[in-house]
């Protein structure tokens, strides 16, 4: 499977983009294979897949990136550049670096005529302004469309001694979810930077895959987990390196930590390297950090040592956990967010008492249905939108079910007057034990302070008409 | 035309349009598009314009058909009368617009006929042209008075004698756009002038139709909106002043009062009145701050007006020294460039800075590095160059992804005591 993965996700098989209903309905259906494939007929906007590859690999410090489009596809270079340099900062460093991002600015003639020669010029100028080892050239939309062959262009102008040139296959229109762009950037890396014979072998080292918006504070709690287990890590693609890159194929094992990053990559890397690898969760709250931890722990034969620290580390944070689950406890939540972090955010939301009553998540897939089983074990039946954001059906079911607290990207729930919060905070703790205390108090806090949103909310703005709350969230998921 | 650039400050026409409309009071824009351009367009144009995001439609809230494989083959337009069916439904709004991005624009998807049928029902349904692939956010926000002068502007009945037009300011791009609107607006007020910015104090759809009857049109940008004051000119009667840039500080904003004035004939008596009074005001926090400030040589980079604005202000009003003036838009006429080069060379007292015209992040950064200067005057994106140079940075122009900007603004006569504030260091 993993050698012929295409990198568009929505074509592995049962994986659902467009659905909605309760909890139980979907698991029952996804279980006996009876989901159909939908879409939308109304929707809002979504995140394309070229903006999860320009951030898998943006904070490569070694490396120059061009983006094969007209200007506009560089528009969220801005976020991905913040992260770096905020990250840079927290990392000590003084001379802060931008990431060096040139766009081919593909114009009305080169849609007509193709952009290659444009593609060339940016390669020569990359090279020759900051001779880096690496050169990530990303598709678009446009260069997609027109048919330029980028593989051919970058194959014809790599030279012997040159930056090596890594073409990325991230066009908008090719998939309608974004971690696609993950798989994209983690295929071109297998195919033009993994040596054919791998490394000699690295005791303990471990592959840690994770995305840009891990913070350097829960970088540094997962390392610090590892290291109990005598492991180091191999921090990739955050803050890599060509040699970092190349440190992959020396690894005894990798993980990630988030569901829909390198999942594909790591399977291929035990096909074609013999790592293997732990995917399972990621490490937010008790429950799924006891399950990462003993996935890896697993992998390196320290079952035994990681249970008994475990037990150490529930002791040392349940009385904290007890004090929050007392401010929180019976609260009805409603939770939004990305693959990997609306899933994390309903298992903590269980260390606290809370009750969920609506999740809103990207895809449903088998991944999916595990993590929607486990849920509805704890909390019978919820609602349940697979949507990436979609705020017009999250208003709509967020008004209607009357939840004591959002979680998620609060832009849009915020103005219906109630409490809202986050577990992605890409520059505070959010993971591992301490991370569970952090977001803890972090949630209670909110929880109790709504000041703001409710305040605000009679000023609000939101653009819907009023009878579109009285309608069914789910009417403009159609059948295909 | 457009050619290759590294960090280039601005996404696409896409954009452009885009900030026009979402700042219009209860306008809702439907990208007909690939899935992604609607969060790119916000990323980089509000997403780095002091990080406010348009309240009403914004990012992954906006109306997009999310053009996929599907459509690219077999066409989108009946994607797009859905989406445009569903936005009417529930979407409160006045006007929709349907914009198109490079997927729609290549693969020829004819929204111009989508929305006729819309029109022909009577439903406020439009069409704006504009693949990515066309131009950058300025060609946008130029597109985008193009199509409410051909859509919506209505030909007056009668001129209104005290109301004017103020254009040029960037919603959503520039930084400071809300506060520099909000300052021109107040001392506009002060000359008994109603003012039409379309984006501030909650302007609507209306306020553009009816923006035909103005008796002028002030354009604060040294290039922007040219066919547009002809088109106003010609369809509606309604002539265009324009100055190079927002004005900052007293001497500039004088100009721009007296100039307003002059074309409208204003009364000498309150002309005089109001530019002391506000004057007066600037001073009068001056004299209290004599010697508390270094003297200091500096550099700008920044959009042409932007450039004109803090240049002029701290080499004329606040003797300051001029080094070199990186202007940072992409900017195509040769008479233009001159113009600009004059208006930033022709200093009251300061000797002329080294002008330079650079669009290119590499190129303004190696361009910055040819100069002595203590202070630098730029945005987010010359932080690299400012510690690489050990100098103090200032952020005054877009894009800014690091500091919050609400209604402050360096315009005006208030605006450059806000400025003159932030430039202060202790250091």
């Amino acid at each position: 499977m993993a050698t012929t993965y295409s990198g568009v996700r929505e074509l592995r098989p049962y994986t659902y983009n467009d659905l909605g209903g309760d909890s139980m309905r979907l698991a029952g259906n996804f279980e006996k294979k009876c989901l159909k494939s939908a879409d939308r007929t109304f929707s809002q906007g979504l995140q394309c897949q070229q903006i999860n590859s320009i951030s898998c690999v943006l904070s490569m410090s070694d490396s120059a990136f061009i983006i094969h489009s007209p200007q506009g596809c560089s528009g969220c270079v801005s976020g991905g550049a913040d992260g770096y340099r905020v990250g840079q900062a927290h990392r000590g460093v003084k001379l802060i670096k931008s990431p060096r991002v040139i766009v081919t600015n593909l114009d009305e003639n080169d849609i007509i005529r193709g952009g290659e020669a444009k593609l060339r010029e940016a390669i020569r100028i990359a090279g020759e302004r900051y001779d880096p080892k690496m050169i990530f050239i990303f598709t678009s939309c446009a260069s997609g469309i027109i048919g330029d062959d980028v593989d051919a262009i970058a194959a014809d102008a790599q030279t012997p001694d040159g930056p090596i040139l890594i073409p990325i296959h991230c066009d908008g229109f090719r998939s309608k979810i974004c971690a696609s762009g993950f798989d994209a950037a983690f295929i071109a890396i297998k195919k033009y930077l993994l040596p054919k014979e791998p490394r000699k072998k690295s005791s303990g080292l471990v592959n840690l895959f994770a995305p840009t918006s891990i913070s350097y504070k829960d970088q540094l709690e997962i390392e610090r987990l590892l290291a109990l287990f005598g492991a180091t890590v191999n921090y990739i693609p955050f803050y890599s390196s060509y040699e970092k890159i190349q440190m992959i194929t020396a690894a005894e094992a990798s993980t990630s930590i988030c569901k829909v990053f390198a999942d594909e990559f790591m399977k291929e890397l035990e096909e074609s390297y013999g790592i293997p690898f732990a995917h399972t969760v990621m490490p937010i709250g008790i429950r799924n950090t006891d399950k990462w931890l003993l996935g890896i722990a697993a992998l390196l034969g320290k079952e035994a040592p990681a249970r008994e620290y475990i037990e150490k580390e529930h002791k040392r944070v349940q009385p904290k956990l007890d004090e929050i689950k007392g401010r929180l406890e019976g609260k009805r939540v409603f939770i939004c967010g990305g693959t990997g972090r609306s899933f994390a955010a309903a298992a903590l939301i269980d260390d606290f008492g809370m009750q969920l009553v609506g999740l809103e998540t990207p895809t449903y897939d088998f991944d999916a249905q595990i993590d929607i089983e486990y849920l509805n074990g704890i909390h019978k039946n919820y609602v349940v939108d697979v949507a990436n954001m979609q705020p017009f059906e999250q208003v709509n079911l967020v008004n209607h079910l009357k939840p004591d607290v959002f979680i998620g990207v609060p832009a849009w729930s915020a103005r219906l007057g109630l409490p809202t919060t986050h577990v992605l905070d890409p520059k505070r703790p959010t993971m591992g034990y301490d991370g569970i205390v952090y977001l803890g108090e972090k949630i209670a806090e909110q929880v109790e302070n709504a000041g703001f949103n409710r305040k605000l909310a009679p000023y609000a703005r939101l653009p819907y008409k009023k009878s579109w709350y009285e309608q069914d969230a789910f009417k403009y998921i159609r059948d295909l | 035309m457009s050619y290759i650039i590294e960090n280039p400050r601005g996404t696409c026409v896409l954009g452009g349009v885009n900030n026009v409309l979402s700042a219009v009071t209860k306008v809702c824009p439907i990208y007909h598009s690939g899935p992604g351009c609607c969060m790119q367009t916000a990323a980089g144009e509000s997403g780095q314009a002091g990080l406010r995001a348009p309240y009403y439609l914004s990012n992954v809230s906006m109306p997009s058909s999310n053009m996929l494989e599907r459509e690219v083959v077999f066409g989108g337009e009946q994607k797009l009368r859905d989406e445009i069916d569903g936005a009417l439904e529930i979407i409160d709004a006045d006007a929709y617009f349907v914009l198109t991005g490079c997927t729609a624009g290549i693969i020829g998807d004819d929204i111009e006929a989508v929305t006729a049928d819309y029109r022909n029902c009577g439903l406020p349904v439009y069409p704006i042209t504009t693949p990515g692939f066309k131009g950058d956010s300025l060609l946008g926000y130029e597109i985008a008075f193009q199509a409410f002068t051909d859509f919506i502007v209505e030909i007056p009945n009668k001129r209104e004698g005290n109301l004017v037009n103020l254009w040029g300011v960037i919603p959503y791009h520039d930084p400071y756009w809300a506060g520099a609107l909000e300052e021109m607006t107040r001392i506009l007020g002060k000359l008994g002038l109603r003012v039409n910015t379309f984006f501030t104090e909650n302007q609507d759809i209306d306020v553009v139709r009816a923006s035909g009857a103005a008796a002028l049109n002030i354009i604060v940008s040294p290039y922007l909106l040219r066919k547009t004051a002809k088109n106003y000119e010609e369809k509606f009667g309604v002539p265009s002043l324009r100055f190079d840039g927002v004005p900052i500080g007293p001497t500039q904003t004088g100009e721009f009062v007296r100039g307003v004035a002059e074309a409208l004939k204003l009364d000498d008596d309150l002309v005089n009145r109001v530019l002391w009074e506000e004057s007066a005001y600037v001073y009068n926090y001056f004299e209290t701050i004599i010697g508390a400030f270094s003297w200091k040589r500096f550099a700008v980079a920044a959009d042409a007006g932007t450039a004109i604005g803090v240049t002029r202000f701290l080499a004329d009003d606040f003797s300051l020294t001029p080094s070199a003036v990186v202007v940072t838009d992409q900017i195509w006429d040769e008479s233009d460039k001159e113009r600009i080069t004059g208006r930033l060379t022709k200093l009251e007292y300061a000797r002329p800075p080294k002008i330079s015209f650079a669009s290119d992040h590499y190129e303004i950064r190696e361009e910055l590095k040819k100069h002595d200067f203590s202070l630098l005057l730029g945005s987010s994106l010359e932080d690299e160059v400012a510690r690489e140079l050990d100098v103090q940075l200032q952020r005054v122009a877009y894009p800014i992804s690091d500091v919050m900007v609400l209604n402050r603004s360096y315009a005006g006569f208030r605006g450059c005591l806000t400025l003159v504030e932030d430039l202060f260091s202790n250091l």
